[in-house]
């Protein structure tokens, strides 16, 4: 049996082995400069809240109003994850907007859950419906709603693009809301239309460029590219942290409007900043 | 417990991956390769059980009477034959003859039926909202009203010119908006991947 300081030994002579055995892909400075630039992400990303936006142009903040009226209608409200999904066979920019939908879906399922109304969620990939129907389960646990988490559901429309914009514009029920989050391509126009002849209202967004138009035609909150990837970390910018923003940005815009004047009037012989600032030449 | 193990689980493989993708290991390279199979295995599970779940469904909904006993006869109708085309003895699976006439013969077309709507679909929304007079659809229509009037077949030195218009505002104004929405898109995908690693979720959770 080998002791402490031989059993440390070995794993010492394992890792240097491994080691040894290892060569990096791009060379010491394609590598750092991956390392480094994943440094400067994740030391901006440390934070929940995005600091300039003072805007709601997804139409999020009105998303408690529409789950009350659902709740007054006695209605449900659909969301619907676009139709890339997670582990379908489509690109990874298409599949990422799925991920940053499932936040979206997280927050209405949270506002529906606590004023009873009950949620579809429509996606056309069985791993985008079980990350959903965990994402309702959570909503429920969260907002301590479980009674109700019967009410909601996953509908897996079938395989295609073109299935879930078939199914949006054949079906019958009427809901109070429809939010459409993530990637849409060919068929946006048609999956825009269906649920906004169903809906009360609809909020709508996908990263993808060629369809920007499709969005911004489909009445009511539109986000447009990086605005989807934007949108979940401005869910909480409530009217105190709004104005907050509103204020800080009018200070900032006024500094650099002084700095830029002054620079002209400098520059242009008016002033001469060190005169001004040291008070040659007062009486 | 939950929420740390999936972040756990993220991070770890996360690192996996991005250690596989710079440095060259032979142990490394066998660690990222069980771990993406394992994910094609979910995935390959997950789907199983999805179209059984749509087929229970389905068929519970025809037992009881509820819901479009219509739709439900042909999802169950459309599965029951694909299973049949790609599982049945001597059946070559995915590139059989059989599910390769269900796919070109009934699956494209109707898709494409299904597109076809788009044309009707584009005009109503273009209507819809510049009736509506909303800055951005409107700035839509008309950037729209003018290509479309620069598109057309127009012969002789006028038609060039308009001809040359059209090329210089897909090259130049409309290309860079989808540069920027893709640079945009592309930066943010990094920042959100981050989040994700750090488990940094919505601010209102």
């Amino acid at each position: 049996m080998p002791t402490p300081a031989e059993l440390v030994g070995r794993f010492v002579e394992f890792v240097g082995d491994v080691l040894g055995a290892s060569s990096l892909r791009f060379g010491i400075g394609p590598t750092l400069v991956v390392l480094g630039v994943l440094l400067v992400f994740l030391q901006l990303v440390a934070r929940p809240i995005s600091r300039w936006v003072t805007t709601d142009a997804g139409g999020l903040a009105g998303i408690s109003r529409a789950m009350a009226l659902a709740a007054e209608a006695g209605t449900d409200a659909v969301v619907s994850l676009g139709t890339a999904g997670i582990g379908r066979a489509t690109d990874s920019l298409a599949r990422l907007q799925t991920l940053a939908a499932l936040p979206l879906l997280g927050h209405v399922a949270r506002a529906a859950a606590r004023s009873g109304v009950p949620l579809r969620v429509l996606t056309n990939d069985p791993l985008a419906a079980a990350i959903a129907g965990s994402a309702l389960d959570a909503a429920h646990e969260s907002t301590s709603t479980a009674e109700r988490l019967g009410r909601s559901r996953v509908v897996m429309v079938g395989e295609g693009r073109p299935a879930a914009a078939g199914l949006v514009m054949t079906t019958r029920a009427r809901p109070a809301a429809a939010i459409a989050m993530g990637s849409l391509r060919e068929e946006a126009t048609l999956h825009l239309d269906g649920l906004r002849h169903s809906a009360g209202s609809l909020s709508s967004g996908t990263a993808e460029a060629s369809q920007a138009q499709s969005v911004l035609l489909a009445s009511g909150g539109s986000l447009v590219g990086p605005e989807l990837f934007q949108a979940p970390a401005d869910l909480r910018t409530d009217v105190y942290e709004r104005t907050t923003v509103i204020a800080a940005n009018r200070l900032i815009v006024a500094t650099l409007g002084i700095i830029i004047a002054a620079s002209v009037l400098s520059l242009i012989g008016i002033i001469q900043p060190n005169d001004l600032l040291l008070g040659v030449g007062r009486p | 417990m939950r929420r740390a193990t999936t972040p756990a689980i993220v991070i770890v493989v996360g690192v996996l991956l991005l250690v596989d993708f710079l440095v060259v290991n032979d142990s490394l390279s066998q660690l990222a390769d069980l771990a993406v199979n394992a994910v094609i295995l979910i995935g390959g599970g997950a789907a199983v059980a999805a179209v059984a779940a749509l087929a229970v469904r389905r068929a519970g909904d025809l037992w009881r009477r509820r819901g479009d006993p219509v739709g439900a006869v042909l999802v169950l109708v459309g599965i029951g034959a694909m299973l049949i085309a790609g599982l049945r003895p001597g059946s070559a699976g995915a590139t059989d003859p059989a599910v390769r006439w269900l796919i070109s013969a009934l699956l494209v077309p109707i898709a494409a039926t299904l597109f076809g709507l788009l044309f009707f679909t584009t005009i109503a929304a273009a209507r819809r909202s510049a009736a509506g007079r909303g800055r951005q659809a409107l700035v839509l229509v008309a950037a729209a009203a003018v290509m479309l009037i620069l598109l057309l077949p127009f012969g002789g030195e006028a038609g060039d010119r308009m001809s040359a218009a059209a090329s210089w505002a897909l090259d130049v104004p409309i290309a860079a908006v989808f540069r920027g929405i893709l640079l945009g898109v592309a930066i943010l995908v990094a920042v959100v991947a981050a989040r994700t690693m750090l488990g940094v979720g919505s601010a209102d959770e």
